[in-house]
């Protein structure tokens, strides 16, 4: 026993010599994650590979997810070199969500990092699919607190914010300054105010184009929120989307219709459609969430602050009277306890204020899709690429987040938007329309809380 | 008697299994291929249907979908506009079908390649590019082309798929306005083969030419206005693309959801695929009805 720990010159010399031909022989400088000690003599992390999931992420293409992605697994292996991150895509849609379901859902596998949105967090929570998130009290601070909000589950904050797409006015000043109307100043305006310019932004020219003062897509309910109107009381058990704010909130939208100063397609106007009537000049106030600050900017023509501007939502009694979208970086539970403390940390730095600056000195520069009002820290890095992203990054706060409930699309499409129509459309009053929408809404947010 | 036959009809299955069996090798990938893309699919459809099924599972709760789909609103709006669509397009369709190839029949044979080709090429296009012009045929501004014509004789403009009322109007005119090229050609191949002596005996008898089509032609058509009405129903009632790409899905206050589209939703956005399920074996046994209908009322004993 003695003999073999013993270490005479020879073999000394022999040992020198073996690893100096495996480091000549490495690819690199670099110590290999695999090695068992770092120069300081602390152990070396060890090499972990870990799968994210990125809705959208086609690999070779040009879209924004593929391009900010593939940025951000490159610049957190400056980070974390012993970690290897392999993205996995798959388009927007029905057929994604349902491999995300089978495999979280069903087979307990599959990413071990991943985007998810509304009420998916719920049902991938209530499935115990979630490993939870460790944020200290700095960082649940810097979070946006309706982000954050969104991201609790029973009490538990059960996935990392994101983004969070707050929706704003966009305006057309050309059109303001035909009209004679003065934009909103500091772009805050009531709701009477607002009413008046798209009143006066309505008209025809003397070629015959008609102009409209206000255009929204048809996926909206927003007007409903402004005189403080929501759809579940703070608990989440009660349907409240026919209380009399919320009643007079809808008649303040139905007075929209009724002063014609809508595009009359406006029941059917996708989201699309109603961003080209707007770059087409034919709407002067555009209801659009941030990430109409992209579309604007791509186009040469349009030049922020000359003419075109962002203004809140109109004010009424309301405290949050704009209402935005939440999407989450989850983390799936798992027993491999290396990949999920590795897919923590890759969704932390997803997530957290030192990606965007990483992103921004890489060549050529790429911006992050981490929304300016996603957390407080991250705001002056995102408003550095755009004015209107610095501006947008302070109007944050006033944007309600709609709470996570499992069956809110069911509610929204099957039930919500028809009555909504109703109303719009003069069929109904908004009381009427409401009240009869309440009965299954509850029921299906009864379902959801079960 | 009976012990003597039994044997007999037992060899001659043999027999026919001897001489035959091998051609069952052949039959197999084709039917195996109907029994896993198709037959299983129907089954475990109709067992969903009878479960609270989600992409985590389900348990079986007997009737209880059918139940909530009948006291659903949305659902029973679903079946009326598809059941109003299928009735009026199918209709419309078949008439037009019936028409135009009765039309092109007189002409010469080359005369007969070129319309059975003019009025079959449209159905290669993409059905999701077709739905796209429609909904700007129909769009509810001015400068939509529908709107645009009408206003050349002073009508308009209407709000066509921007209102609720006139919406299912704008997607069944929309299927009514398309030329039901596959019909054409059925009708215009069958016509090409009735008997001439038929038509001829009438000539002697000083039949008109609308006569001669009124009660020759029509009548001996019957075996191909079945086939055309049962599948032109069933596909009416698989209204899908043209509903989801004009009106968004559903429509203003779901004035043009059909039950295909409630599926889609129910299914995929709203992942209740039992329910979805539920709504398939309704709309199947909508179908099943509608066809032995038609079969026991148009069945006919035409040869010629």
């Amino acid at each position: 026993m003695t003999r073999d720990v013993l270490i005479n010159r020879r073999r000394f010399l022999q040992s020198l010599a073996a690893v100096g031909v495996a480091v000549a022989c490495g690819p690199t400088a670099t110590a290999s994650p695999s090695a068992s000690t770092t120069a300081s003599g602390s152990p070396a992390p060890k090499a972990v590979s870990i799968e994210w999931w990125r809705r959208n992420y086609a690999t070779g293409t040009q879209s924004a997810e593929t391009i900010t992605s593939d940025a951000a697994v490159k610049a957190y292996k400056d980070r974390a070199p012993n970690v290897s991150i392999a993205i996995q895509g798959g388009p927007f849609g029905a057929e994604t969500d349902q491999k995300f379901d089978i495999a979280i859902l069903q087979q307990h596998a599959g990413p071990d990092v991943f985007h998810t949105t509304g009420g998916d967090v719920l049902k991938y929570a209530a499935a115990g699919q979630l490993s939870q998130p460790t944020l200290t009290d700095a960082e649940r601070n810097d979070f946006n607190p309706s982000a954050l909000k969104a991201t609790t589950y029973k009490g538990t904050v059960v996935a990392y914010p994101l983004w969070i797409v707050p929706w704003f006015e966009y305006i057309n000043l050309d059109l303001f300054k035909e009209a004679g109307v003065t934009p909103p100043a500091y772009g805050n305006w009531t709701y009477d105010e607002f009413l008046a310019a798209a009143k006066k932004l309505t008209f025809k020219r003397a070629d015959g184009k008609q102009i409209y003062g206000f255009a929204h897509a048809n996926d909206e309910f927003a007007f409903m929120l402004i005189d403080g109107g929501r759809p579940y009381d703070s608990a989440i058990k009660t349907w409240t989307f026919n209380s009399a704010d919320a009643v007079t909130g809808l008649e303040k939208w139905v007075a929209l219709a009724q002063q014609k100063v809508m595009p009359p397609d406006f029941l059917t106007l996708n989201p699309n459609d109603s961003q080209a009537r707007f770059i087409a000049g034919e709407v002067a106030i555009l209801q659009r969430p941030s990430a109409m600050i992209n579309v604007l900017n791509a186009d040469a023509k349009w030049k922020f602050g000359t003419n075109w501007d962002i203004a809140n939502f109109p004010k009424a009694k309301g405290d949050q009277t704009a209402w935005g979208g939440v999407g989450f970086i989850a983390v799936r539970e798992q027993q491999d306890a290396d990949k999920k403390a590795a897919a923590h940390a890759f969704a932390k730095y997803l997530t957290g204020p030192d990606i965007g600056p990483d992103l921004k000195k890489q060549t050529p520069p790429v911006e992050y899709w981490l929304a300016p009002a996603g957390r407080k820290s991250a705001a002056g890095i995102y408003g550095e690429y755009h004015p209107a992203k610095a501006k947008v990054a302070t109007m944050g706060a006033f944007t309600y987040v709609l709470p996570n409930v499992s069956t809110w699309s069911e509610i929204d499409q099957k039930y919500l938007r028809p009555a909504r129509d109703a109303a719009l459309e003069g069929k109904k009053t908004p009381k009427q329309a409401l009240d009869e929408v309440a009965t299954q809404a509850q029921k299906l947010l009864d379902e959801a809380n079960k | 008697m009976i012990a003597t036959a039994a044997p007999r009809r037992r060899r001659s299955l043999a027999a026919v299994l001897r001489r035959y069996g091998w051609s069952y090798l052949f039959v197999f990938p084709t039917f195996s291929l109907f029994v896993v893309f198709t037959l299983l699919p129907v089954v475990q459809g109709l067992v969903l249907s009878l479960q609270n099924a989600r992409v985590t599972g389900g348990e079986f709760i007997g009737l209880a979908n059918f139940e909530a789909l009948a006291a659903d609103p949305v659902f029973i709006q679903a079946v009326g506009n598809t059941v109003l669509y299928a009735t009026v397009v199918v209709a419309a369709q078949i008439t037009l079908a019936l028409v135009v190839a009765s039309l092109i029949q007189p002409l010469g044979p080359r005369a007969h390649v070129f319309y059975r080709a003019l009025f079959y090429l449209p159905l290669v296009n993409s059905a999701i590019l077709v739905a796209m012009v429609w909904r700007w045929i129909f769009n509810a501004n001015p400068y939509g082309l529908a709107n645009t014509a009408l206003s050349t004789v002073g009508l308009g403009p209407y709000l066509w798929i921007g209102s609720s009322d006139q919406a299912l109007i704008a997607v069944i005119l929309s299927a009514v306005l398309t030329i039901p090229g596959g019909g054409v050609v059925l009708y215009s191949a069958a016509m090409g083969s009735l008997p001439r002596e038929l038509y001829e005996a009438a000539d002697l008898d000083g039949a008109s030419p609308f006569s001669k089509w009124r009660h020759i032609t029509v009548p001996l058509l019957r075996p191909t206005t079945l086939y055309l009405l049962v599948i032109y129903t069933i596909l009416a009632f698989q209204l899908f693309e043209r509903v989801y790409i004009m009106t968004n899905g559903g429509g203003p206050n779901n004035a043009t959801i059909t039950i295909v589209q409630l599926i889609y939703s129910t299914a995929f956005q709203f992942g209740r695929y039992g329910l979805a399920s539920a709504m398939a074996v309704v709309l199947f046994g909508m179908a099943l009805v509608v066809a032995v209908v038609q079969f026991r009322s148009l069945r006919s004993d035409v040869e010629y």
